[in-house]
């Protein structure tokens, strides 16, 4: 009788895990939904570039991306904040889904770029630490590199928290999501500032992509569905809030697991859309708050 | 509408019923149905998106409902034609359900609302297998007597054409007045006393029967639809990029782009091989960089110093007070 | 307005002109055979695959002359793994470009959509991967299997169980795209046929980081059979965490693809260690008996630089078997190569012997393979098989 509480808990266990990884790309996509208002079709194509840069990295030096993930997020800080500068900073005026449609056409470069590139194959590495599981009693077991990518997430995401909230930068963005108007009047060089978001936001994609390497498999679309789930994140979260959509991943790698555990995989991208719905339209300002810190 | 723009568009579509005495290949024919159709798609989501300026992300779930309520009304037995019927009326009950929980939310927070639902339709359809066939797909009757593209493609023709009436008349009309308002402030318009959710709905629920109609005529002409063909966030953003593209809030916009892009598309893959979608992307980020409002939208501008404020596109929200912002970025009161 | 109206019909004689320039009718100094496959889009890397199992084909073809006195040359037409667009395809090569041919596509679902186009074209099409058993259903005249089909998947894979300890209790775990759902059904009637006990059924969505969940579930069943229907990745996913959840059943079977993958075994790009002792169909193996499967092997790694999986094999001797009707046909015509491809009996190719039956179905052999010491040994047919089976499949616990 007692199993079924192992069983469960092993499920929520490891929805805990990947709905870290998860919440490190939903705090990229809220940094950048929150100061700029823009929903970014390409932040599965970044996350899919941080990847790809880091499997590269790998094959030259064959370092373990659990330590080389910087350069992916250099890498996408830099892609991020160019692509802000150079596509749209000159639209900013536009309406907003001439926005979108411009992160749209931004990621079919990528993508079919990538497959120019890299080939349409899939690539995976492999790492010894993957082998390696951690037990917990006889009944629960913890692949090491989920536990490895778990501990890296959450202090990226501390790390992040703390910039938003303690820094000038910081304060500048928040600025901005509050008031895009009055932000210049203070004497915040609005440009920079979010070209620096969308900077790190992106950064924060590719480094998921780098933490995700090992564990999972490297193709030219593999950023879809994190793109339609840091939707998701992001909107659970409420308004942009970096700490809701944090928990918003969390919540959401646990839902799935248990919707895996007791109804069956194939629901588990459903059920995410559904709770989607459910915030929306019951509580549309999010789960966690109905303002920004 | 001025009417030699209306004769115009009339003597263009009747040229176009033409046009399979004059070619005679399926491939030329196939493709340029697929131009109609979109333009048709188009259209149909220029009301929602255009005039009402409510992103829709989301519309291949009525796209999606026309063609699987054909393929199932069929299956119990129903003719073709009524089946169809049967999709379009499940489509416009579709987008009523959705239209009511969606149109609570605002800008963005619609349009992924709007692919949420789409997204959900899908995987209901793909998980499914004894209902819908899942990802093996469901046999489509045919619903025309001879298996030709020519039918479809007049098809396709005929539905342009009605929706270009439609979006024509609308424009016209009070209605499209008020949707019109609606786009540029909602709250403006819902202080002089509009039925703000009551016209958007409307808007999406009419949109969505020509979405749904030309989902069942798609999936006819292939005899045969899965789940990530029909109801799949490529068909919503091809619909949606093919209006925006064009110059959404125009009439001639969702026609011109669907030429564009559908034709566009087809030389590419002809022409680049594996490398089309790269060229496509260009493609959209050189448009909407260059050509903001639309290829219509940047014509006009370049040919008419004066700007005639009901086919404008689009203007920036006036700014309100912060602490209002936050609640109502999201939340239509 | 005026203005954008006449944009409009230039937009459209542009188009006009492009798509007649685009088309070259038939050259007299080639022979054109149109070729459908997903060079982009999802199943691109299969695509890719097949345009290199065509390509060696090709080769060896013009090396011999070509057919009919002319030099052949393949038309491609991706169809960005979509079924409508395989469907366009159709049109455009036999339409415009005039092919008398066709082969492809890839995937079940595209393959399915074009079956009624080259029917009603009449136009033979050869199918080389496609193993969906709808993609035959309509029994037309004008289609032609190189592969086995799901169906003989699970019969051939039940034919070895009941053979080899006769277990009871199955479990399916397949992804639930069309490849992974046609092989649930197909097994689950060909289970209830034969008296086996489906004591779980279980879809997942592939390309999921964490299957753990799922494989719990089926771990609660306590199946004796587990049969996959997975891609490679997905494949190695499921053993991998297979291990990590200690779950044992006794034999770890599968519908090929997959796990019977070149890679599979392989520990940087596949399953490594967990993919020992699994089970699997099979069409084809670099190491399979038939005459040419090493020199095409060897080609293929040439060309690619990694060793070929059933799928490039299959695009091979596709085009081998259209080349050998169209000589037999002495024409260029659709009817006469269609007849002549009803005929076809080769005795000895690297993909086994080929002869189409009445319904356009060609009775490929499918063999079980289990994977011993890191490599693929043929388990089944007793004839075939070049080792014997080990089961039941050792606990996670007592492996190395």
């Amino acid at each position: 009788m007692v199993n079924w509480l192992y069983v469960a808990l092993q499920a929520i266990l490891n929805g805990l895990l990947t709905g870290a990884l998860y919440a490190l790309i939903g705090m990229g996509m809220a940094l950048i939904f929150g100061v700029m208002r823009i929903v970014n079709f390409a932040h599965g194509a970044f996350l899919m570039l941080g990847m790809y840069a880091t499997y590269v990295l790998f094959q030259a030096t064959g370092g373990s991306p659990y330590y080389q993930f910087p350069v992916a997020g250099i890498l996408l800080f830099v892609v991020g904040y160019a692509t802000y500068m150079v596509l749209l900073r000159p639209i900013r005026g536009q309406v907003d889904f001439m926005v979108i449609l411009l992160t749209m056409g931004l990621a079919l470069i990528l993508t079919d770029g990538a497959q120019l590139i890299f080939g349409a194959d899939y690539h995976q590495i492999n790492i010894p630490l993957l082998s390696r599981n951690i037990h917990l009693g006889s009944q629960i077991s913890l692949n090491a590199p989920w536990l490895v990518s778990f501990a890296i997430a959450l202090v990226l995401a501390c790390a992040l928290y703390w910039v938003v909230t303690h820094t000038m930068f910081g304060r500048a963005a928040r600025a901005i999501a509050q008031n895009p108007y009055a932000a210049p009047l203070m004497g915040i060089n609005v440009n920079r500032v979010q070209a620096i978001s969308f900077g790190i936001g992106s950064a924060a994609a590719g480094i998921a992509g780098a933490l995700l390497l090992p564990v999972f498999y490297l193709f030219p679309e593999v950023g879809n569905q994190f793109k339609l789930k840091s939707f998701v994140m992001v909107v659970l979260g409420g308004m942009g809030s970096i700490q809701g959509a944090a928990i918003a991943g969390l919540v959401l790698g646990v839902v799935e697991s248990l919707t895996s555990l007791y109804w069956g995989n194939e629901w588990a991208l459903a059920v995410d859309f559904v709770l989607f719905i459910l915030v929306l339209s019951l509580k549309p300002s999010g789960i966690f708050g109905s303002q920004r810190a | 509408m001025r009417k030699w723009q209306a004769l115009i568009a009339a003597v263009f579509l009747s040229t176009a019923l033409f046009v399979p005495f004059l070619v005679s290949t399926d491939y030329t024919l196939q493709i340029l149905f697929r131009v109609f159709l979109f333009a048709a798609l188009g259209l149909a989501w220029n009301l929602v998106g255009g005039y009402a300026g409510q992103l829709s992300l989301g519309h291949a779930a009525y796209f999606g409902v026309g063609a699987y309520g054909l393929a199932l009304f069929s299956k119990l037995g129903i003719s073709p034609w009524a089946s169809v019927f049967l999709g379009v009326v499940l489509a416009m009950i579709s987008a009523a359900m959705i239209g009511i929980v969606s149109f609570r939310l605002r800008g963005p927070y619609f349009a992924l609302c709007t692919i949420a639902f789409a997204e959900v339709l899908r995987l209901v359809a793909k998980n499914l297998p004894s209902v819908t066939g899942g990802d093996v797909g469901m046999q489509v009757p045919l619903l025309f007597t001879h298996s030709t593209i020519r039918f479809f493609y007049w098809a396709g023709v005929l539905l342009t054409a009605f929706a270009f009436a439609l979006s024509a008349w609308i424009e016209r009309s009070r209605f499209g007045y008020y949707l019109m308002a609606i786009r540029e402030d909602q709250d403006t318009a819902l202080s002089v006393g509009v039925n703000a959710t009551r016209c958007k709905l409307w808007a999406l629920v009419i949109s969505a029967a020509i979405t749904g109609l030309g989902g069942a005529l798609y999936a006819s002409m292939f005899l045969f639809i899965v789940p990530d063909q029909v109801p799949a966030m490529d068909i919503s953003t091809e619909i949606a990029i093919v209006a925006m593209l064009g110059g959404a809030g125009s009439l001639l916009g969702p026609l011109l782009g669907s030429v564009v892009l559908e034709s566009a598309s087809e030389i590419f893959k002809n022409v680049f091989k594996e490398a089309n979608l790269l060229i496509y992307g260009v493609l959209i980020v050189v448009v909407v960089l260059f050509m903001p409002e639309g290829i219509v939208g940047a014509i006009t501008r370049k040919l008419s110093l004066f700007k005639k404020a009901p086919t404008a596109p689009f203007a920036a929200p006036l700014p309100v007070s912060a602490e209002e912002e936050s609640e109502r970025m999201v939340l239509n009161k | 307005m005026k203005r954008s109206f006449l944009l409009f019909l230039l937009a459209i004689s542009v188009f006009f002109w492009a798509s007649c320039h685009g088309s070259k009718g038939p050259q007299a100094d080639t022979f054109k055979i149109g070729v459908i496959t997903s060079l982009t889009g999802s199943n691109a890397a299969f695509g890719q695959a097949h345009k290199n199992g065509y390509t060696i084909a090709l080769e060896e073809i013009n090396a011999k002359g070509g057919l009919l006195g002319k030099k052949v040359e393949l038309d491609y037409y991706d169809d960005q793994s979509r079924p409508d667009q395989a469907v366009q395809g159709v049109s455009k090569l036999v339409d415009q470009d005039r092919v008398s041919i066709v082969l492809g596509a890839y995937s079940s679902e595209s393959t399915r959509a074009i079956v009624p186009v080259v029917t009603q074209k009449q136009i033979p099409l050869i199918i080389p991967t496609a193993v969906a058993d709808n993609v035959m259903e309509s029994n037309s005249p004008w289609i032609f299997r190189i592969c086995a089909g799901s169906g003989s998947f699970a019969t051939a894979t039940l034919d070895f169980l009941r053979n080899n300890g006769n277990p009871k209790k199955l479990a399916i775990v397949s992804e639930n795209t069309n490849f992974g759902q046609a092989n649930n059904k197909s097994m689950t009637e060909a289970a209830k046929t034969a008296g086996l006990e489906l004591v779980d059924s279980e879809s997942y969505q592939a390309s999921s980081p964490d299957y753990k969940s799922l494989l719990q579930r089926v771990k609660g069943k306590n199946p004796e059979v587990i049969y996959f229907a997975s891609y490679l990745l997905d494949a190695s996913t499921l053993m991998r965490q297979s291990e990590q959840l200690n779950l044992n059943p006794k034999y770890y079977t599968s519908a090929g693809t997959g796990f019977a993958a070149a890679e599979f075994p392989t520990p940087d790009k596949g399953a490594g260690k967990y993919a020992e002792y699994t089970f699997s169909v099979s069409q084809w193996l670099p190491s399979a008996k038939w005459k040419g499967s090493s020199e095409f092997d060897q080609k293929y790694f040439k060309l690619a630089g990694s060793h070929p999986a059933y799928h490039a094999m299959e695009a091979y001797a596709v085009l081998v078997v259209a080349a050998a009707a169209i000589e037999n046909a002495k024409s260029d015509q659709a009817q006469a190569i269609r007849d002549a491809l009803k005929q076809v009996n080769l005795a000895e190719t690297p993909f086994g012997p080929v002869q189409f039956d009445a319904r356009g179905q060609n009775q490929h052999p499918v063999l079980l393979t289990q994977v011993q010491g890191g490599q693929y040994k043929v388990v089944w047919p007793i004839e075939a098989a070049e080792s014997k089976p080990i089961i039941p499949a050792p606990e996670w616990s007592k492996r190395q």
